[in-house]
């Protein structure tokens, strides 16, 4: 087993706001593993650092081995990381599939050449994006949804083609921002099974949640992030007896 | 009432290409007037010009303000190779295409990583510049004298003439841009250029690099804009500065806004009917521009994103395709 993703001391500074210090992490390969903390403890920040949206002040990103810290996050991407947002950001004047073809980007390899003579190479290229697309839609059931505009569809729904896409790209880590954040209990129980299928499908995923049954139920390890520190990690049972999170998480007397 | 008429458009798609071809070939031979032919072949420059504007501007969302100046290069550096070399329309249009997209290039590097409204006073900015500079460099662009006498396209050693092959070139040129920007917008390429339109910031996050891609797309569409410019110069036989100005650049967005923002077919009823409608308004003298405006306004009131901006012929194809073959379905049952 490999490690897919490594944090070492990772620091990010607002200004005067110490957002993230010192985070060390690990995701093994084929691990689910939940980040959770109260509101403002620096766990999109760390998503935001991991995949290159932020450069982080101090520390290093590895990514198998490969020293990530400070690359562009379309960089990040073509080398394995897929994320989702927290708040939905789907390509809006866009269909459903073609939301999925734009995941697979950093896949293809069409130049802007071979695009404006329309070779053959292009159209077998586009040709097998979807039905690659479609069957990643299928995974989620939204085959039939395809030619739908993405904002047309329903929350639920909107969520799981966010992950669709990052799935498109083929990621060796997905990385999910708050993914039943705004879901009823069964669209959550549904998402749930999701991942777990995700993870048969030898997926590994990191990902931040505040439902708690939900990271309790599909997570391996858990880390625990409060004021932008590490106060706790381990199996979702240590990290429920931990002191130092229950008091983040109920306060103190 | 516009998405029953798209639907329209796509049901009879074959039958209605087929038939503005033919109409578009035997145009200058049923209106046999100089005037007619000619606001034909100045409209069919514009549709040259609001395709590769609404490139930047509708389908990758960012709003130039500048695009005649990449125009005026263009024709610019078609005229001095005419007048100056006295080479043939091959490398006119070469050299007037490779200056705009040079120029493309040398400001899109440094302003396209500003975003939204800050790109968009650089391009005015930018237009203005080029303009000044056109209109001092005495020595190369005879400043508002203008350059006269810039000898009718000759394509290797075949001089067009007349109006009615004039007109034959201009449609080439169209079919040329629309071949480029409908290929490039039915590509990966396409798809990561409207994911930039959309969500900037999800789309790098996808894998797209932003920012090669707003390069690539802005020196493209200058370069289109360079071949419209090399184009007036040798069909015109004159160009100065006033030509190139600002007020040129926003008729080439009002076109693109008019059409519809990121439909390529709504560039070519943009540039049609707002290059026709002041030609027959022209009887009305001083009330003209009066009317030009109200019309406009009135668009802006009634369809704000433009005739065929809500529009996207591709996903109501794809969608009308399945709609049938689910009715299809249901009959079987």
């Amino acid at each position: 087993m490999s490690t897919v993703l490594n944090v070492e001391n990772l620091t990010q500074r607002f200004g005067g706001l110490l957002a993230l210090e010192a985070v060390n992490m690990k995701v093994e390969e084929g691990e689910i593993v939940g980040i959770i903390g109260p509101n403002g403890a620096g766990k999109t920040t760390l998503f935001n650092c991991i995949t290159g949206i932020y450069h982080p002040a101090e520390g290093t990103v590895r990514m198998l081995g490969t020293d990530i810290t400070g690359w562009k996050p379309h960089q990040v991407t073509s080398l394995g990381f897929a994320r989702t947002f927290q708040n939905i950001r789907l390509f809006s004047k866009m269909t459903v599939l073609d939301n999925v073809i734009v995941g697979m980007h950093t896949r293809t390899k069409t130049d802007i050449l071979s695009a404006v003579l329309n070779t053959k190479a292009k159209r077998r290229e586009e040709k097998a994006c979807e039905e690659k697309a479609l069957e990643i839609l299928r995974i989620f059931g939204m085959e039939h949804l395809k030619y739908e505009m993405a904002t047309s569809l329903p929350y639920g729904p909107q969520r799981d083609l966010e992950i669709a896409r990052a799935l498109a790209s083929n990621p060796k880590l997905l990385l999910l921002d708050e993914p039943a954040a705004g879901m009823n209990e069964s669209e959550t129980e549904s998402l749930r099974q999701t991942v777990y299928r995700l993870k048969q499908m030898g997926y590994t995923i990191l990902l931040i949640e505040h439902d708690m049954k939900f990271v309790m139920n599909i997570c391996e390890r858990i880390y625990v992030l409060d004021n932008g520190r590490l106060i706790g990690e381990g199996t979702p049972d240590e990290v429920k007896s931990n002191p130092a999170v229950i008091e983040a998480y109920l306060g103190k007397d | 009432m516009i998405d029953k008429f798209s639907e329209f458009l796509l049901v009879h798609k074959k039958l209605l290409l087929c038939l503005t071809l033919a109409l578009t070939a035997v145009f200058p031979f049923v209106f046999t007037s100089q005037y007619v032919i000619r606001i034909a072949t100045i409209a069919l420059m514009y549709v040259v010009l609001t395709l590769s504007l609404n490139l930047i501007s509708g389908m990758m969302g960012q709003v130039s303000f500048g695009h005649s100046a990449f125009f005026g290069i263009g024709a610019y550096a078609a005229a001095l190779t005419v007048t100056r070399t006295g080479l043939g329309a091959e490398v006119s249009f070469l050299a007037a295409i490779l200056l705009a997209g040079v120029f493309g290039a040398l400001l899109g590097l440094p302003v396209l990583r500003l975003k939204g409204y800050y790109f968009t006073i650089v391009t005015m900015v930018f237009c203005e510049i080029i303009r000044i500079v056109e209109l001092n460099w005495m020595s190369v662009t005879r400043g508002p004298l203008g350059i006269m006498a810039i000898g009718k396209p000759s394509f290797f050693g075949f001089t067009l003439r007349s109006q009615t092959q004039l007109y034959f070139l201009a449609v080439i040129l169209v079919a040329v841009a629309y071949l480029v920007v409908h290929n490039i917008m039915n590509s990966r390429i396409g798809n990561a250029i409207m994911a930039i339109r959309d969500d900037e910031l999800a789309a790098s996050s996808m894998g797209i690099n932003v920012f090669k891609y707003k390069v690539m797309v802005f020196v493209i569409a200058s370069m289109l804009a360079g071949l419209a410019g090399a184009f007036y110069a040798q069909y015109t036989g004159y160009i100065d500065p006033t030509n190139f100005s600002s007020v040129k650049s926003n008729e080439m967005l009002l076109m693109v806004i008019f059409g519809g923002l990121g439909n390529a077919f709504g560039s070519f009823v943009g540039a049609i009917v707002l290059t026709i409608i002041p030609e027959l308004l022209r009887g009305l003298s001083i009330y003209r521009q009066l009317i030009y405006g109200g019309l406009l306004v009135l668009l802006m009131m009634v369809r704000p994103q433009g005739l065929f901006g809500s529009v996207n012929f591709k996903y109501l194809g794809q969608r009308m395709g399945m709609g049938a073959k689910e009715q299809k379905g249901g009959e079987t049952k």
